[in-house]
């Protein structure tokens, strides 16, 4: 049936509700939700003053010292103002944390160049390569006349920051070859190697991958090439993650109808220009939200790095509240550290809703 | 099949690698040639090893690979040290990547019968002990009838406390708590009666308490714990690492410290002969740095540098410390006061 008429379309009819009837419908509906409502500000009316008096009203400020974090229950700035480069730098020579600072700049400022500026694919990798040459650069030395800094002594935001966030990148492509690889016909034993490869990887948890990436990397390594224990959990992250986009992008591969790959190849497209022009920019829009769901949890899963050995923030948290003197106040430590984790994951998931209602126009 | 055979190849080489290294190699030679010699310790044991807010490790342990950096260098700021967890420690130094560690690690047969680590001097003794609440009333570990422990999951001290309680054929119950944080918390907040842990670990934990005063160590301690150097295998390294430290036990047996060795070094001939053996131009030391191929005053700067025995002690562990750690007729006191801290002859 087809409108021929143009018809008026009218606007629903708007709500008009006072306060009063709102708080009736969506707070007080019934007995439960009452229950359901009361419980909530109680908890609400105990906990937010007892956080704001942690951290503003019983605090100590930042100008003042350990012995006065003794007399109160409130959190102890200074604890932050004493140790904030210990959790940012870790063990990292004190004369060249200003190296590590400008490493953590480079990789923050290219994931933000990534977020706010569009460019084509060729540029990315370049600014990619580019800022992980500059990165090393940094961090390791022996260039432009910078003193070698060994990696065992790379700690805390400039770890946790190549690990996750090299390792997410290089793992995206590696996990669209393989989500195209699993998706295909043509070459079943192609099929049943990715579908192999991404089963064992999520077959087996992240902690014995890393413990492989320790001790089996470097075995098969030739011979006379030493892998540095950071840049083999590296390369063992990428791997973890690239089987877990894989399956987000396959199932954006799966909601393709087959009407778009077969009138590609009616117009006589070749491989990969029909997968780089008609079928990817399609599936990935459709996987985008599983895609962010594997970043983000990808991302935190970093932490877990101090068990073989490599310390990220948390553990130079832990670090910084070894101190004899400020053994107390790991709470203040481990609030520095969710703060981070808070705003770089919320940032990432509203690039992701951003992304999606882009793309759904 | 390439791929396989790398790894059955890696997996030789790895053998064989650990298979040949019961001979002593020129790790002297090779620590020399790097410029500095690579110590690891601790990365969270306050007191032990810390990272300071400038992220350099401070602490007992690490005093010895500033020792060892001191004797080999003649300065002590050429010890690389690096913060490392426990079971890695061992592994590293098997493998080569490091000289030496200083880390706490007890020293025990079926370890020290590893060709490629050995354990040349003990720095510290400890053990493992009971922490209670005043208010338990309890003085001694014996009247611990029926108590509920708190104690690591999976570590020697829950061994430990099943051999003890087991030969007095004690009742106790075990609450498990692999997170320290945790086990703390449990403890003070009074969900178990005691808390087992290393006798210096209860020190530190007790700080934590919400008031320290309110919880006592029971005098027993269950077990031998020797805190004991490492190192891989190397006549010279290994003499000079025992060696040293046994410097430093003179030192303070003679009363040398590193404020005064200047004015003594100075005053040299009026010394007793133990301390002109120590620290004289002619004296023994210097003998053995001709034969160890190190600094002629070498003894000189491990005093100058780190100090004698007694004075790291009380840097980092005793009352002018958070720990308040007591070492007077502990097993840690020098031998002439009753401890184990026994000065080899330097001669």
């Amino acid at each position: 049936m087809i409108h021929t008429n143009n018809t008026t379309i009218s606007s629903p009819p708007v709500k008009k509700l006072g306060v009063i009837r709102w708080m009736r419908i969506n707070l007080f509906r019934n007995t439960f939700d009452s229950i359901v409502t009361i419980s909530v500000v109680l908890f609400l009316l105990w906990i937010v003053p007892a956080v704001f008096s942690w951290m503003f009203f019983d605090a100590v400020g930042f100008n003042g010292d350990e012995a006065l974090c003794r007399t109160t229950d409130g959190a102890c700035w200074p604890f932050m103002r004493e140790k904030a480069r210990l959790i940012l730098f870790g063990t990292y020579p004190y004369e060249q944390q200003w190296r590590a600072a400008l490493a953590c700049l480079v990789v923050i400022g290219l994931v933000a160049t990534l977020i706010f500026k569009r460019m084509k694919v060729k540029w990315m990798i370049l600014l990619w390569a580019a800022s992980a040459a500059v990165f090393v650069a940094l961090m390791l030395g022996n260039v432009f006349g910078l003193p070698v800094v060994q990696t065992v002594k790379w700690n805390g935001l400039p770890v946790f920051l190549l690990l996750s966030v090299f390792s997410l990148a290089a793992a995206f492509p590696l996990g669209i070859l393989l989500a195209l690889a699993r998706h295909q016909d043509d070459y079943q034993l192609l099929k049943n190697l990715a579908a192999g490869y991404i089963e064992l990887i999520r077959g087996i948890p992240l902690l014995m991958v890393l413990f492989m990436g320790l001790f089996v990397l470097p075995m098969v390594m030739p011979r006379g090439f030493f892998l540095e224990p950071l840049f083999a959990i590296l390369i063992a992250l990428m791997l973890f993650h690239a089987a877990y986009f894989a399956e987000d992008i396959r199932g954006g591969l799966q909601t393709l109808e087959l009407g778009q790959a077969e009138a590609a190849d009616s117009l006589g497209l070749s491989y990969w220009p029909k997968v780089l022009l008609i079928v990817l920019p399609q599936a990935l829009k459709q996987s985008l939200p599983a895609i962010f769901n594997t970043l983000i949890g990808g991302y935190k899963d970093t932490s877990l790095v101090i068990i073989v050995g490599i310390h990220d923030i948390i553990s130079t948290a832990k670090m910084a509240y070894s101190d004899p003197g400020w053994q107390r106040y790991g709470l203040e430590a481990y609030f520095f550290v969710g703060i981070w984790y808070f705003c770089s994951c919320w940032c990432l998931s509203a690039y992701g809703r951003h992304l999606e209602k882009e793309r759904a126009k | 099949m390439k791929r396989i055979a790398t790894l059955a190849f890696g997996m030789f080489a790895l053998t064989t690698a650990f298979g040949t290294q019961a001979t002593a190699g020129p790790v002297l030679d090779e620590i020399k040639a790097s410029g500095s010699i690579i110590c690891l310790t601790n990365t969270n044991s306050p007191g032990f090893s810390a990272p300071d807010s400038k992220g350099v490790f401070q602490g007992f342990n690490t005093e010895f690979g500033r020792m060892a950096a001191a004797a080999i260098f003649g300065d002590a700021t050429k010890a690389d040290i690096r913060g490392i967890g426990f079971s890695d420690s061992m592994k590293t130094i098997v493998a080569r990547k490091a000289h030496m560690a200083s880390r706490s690690i007890t020293s025990t047969g079926t370890r020290d019968a590893d060709p490629g680590l050995v354990f040349p001097v003990t720095t510290f003794y400890d053990g493992q002990g009971f922490m209670v609440a005043n208010k338990l009333g309890v003085k001694s570990a014996t009247e611990l009838t029926g108590a509920v422990v708190c104690a690591e999951e999976g570590s020697t001290t829950l061994l430990n406390i099943a051999d003890w309680f087991g030969n007095r054929k004690m009742d106790y119950k075990v609450e498990n708590i692999g997170d320290k944080t945790a086990r703390l918390q449990a403890f003070y907040a009074g969900k178990c009666d005691v808390l087992a842990s290393d006798y210096t670990a209860l020190l530190s934990d007790r700080q934590l308490a919400p008031n320290p005063a309110d919880y006592t160590i029971l005098p027993e301690i269950i077990s031998n714990e020797p805190l004991t150097l490492a190192c891989q295998p190397d006549q010279e390294l290994e003499a000079i690492l025992f060696w040293s430290f046994q410097v430093m036990l003179t030192a303070e047996q003679y009363g040398v410290t590193s404020k005064n060795i200047d004015a003594i070094v100075k005053d040299i001939d009026k010394q007793p002969k133990a301390v002109r053996r120590l620290f004289g131009e002619k004296g023994a030391t210097s003998d053995m740095a001709e034969k160890l191929q190190i600094p002629t005053n070498w003894a000189y700067s491990i005093i100058k540098q780190v100090g004698n025995y007694g004075e790291v002690y009380e840097r980092h562990l005793g009352d002018s410390t958070v720990f308040k750690l007591v070492r007077k007729g502990t097993p840690n006191d020098l031998s002439s006061r009753g401890g184990l801290m026994y000065a080899y002859p330097i001669r």
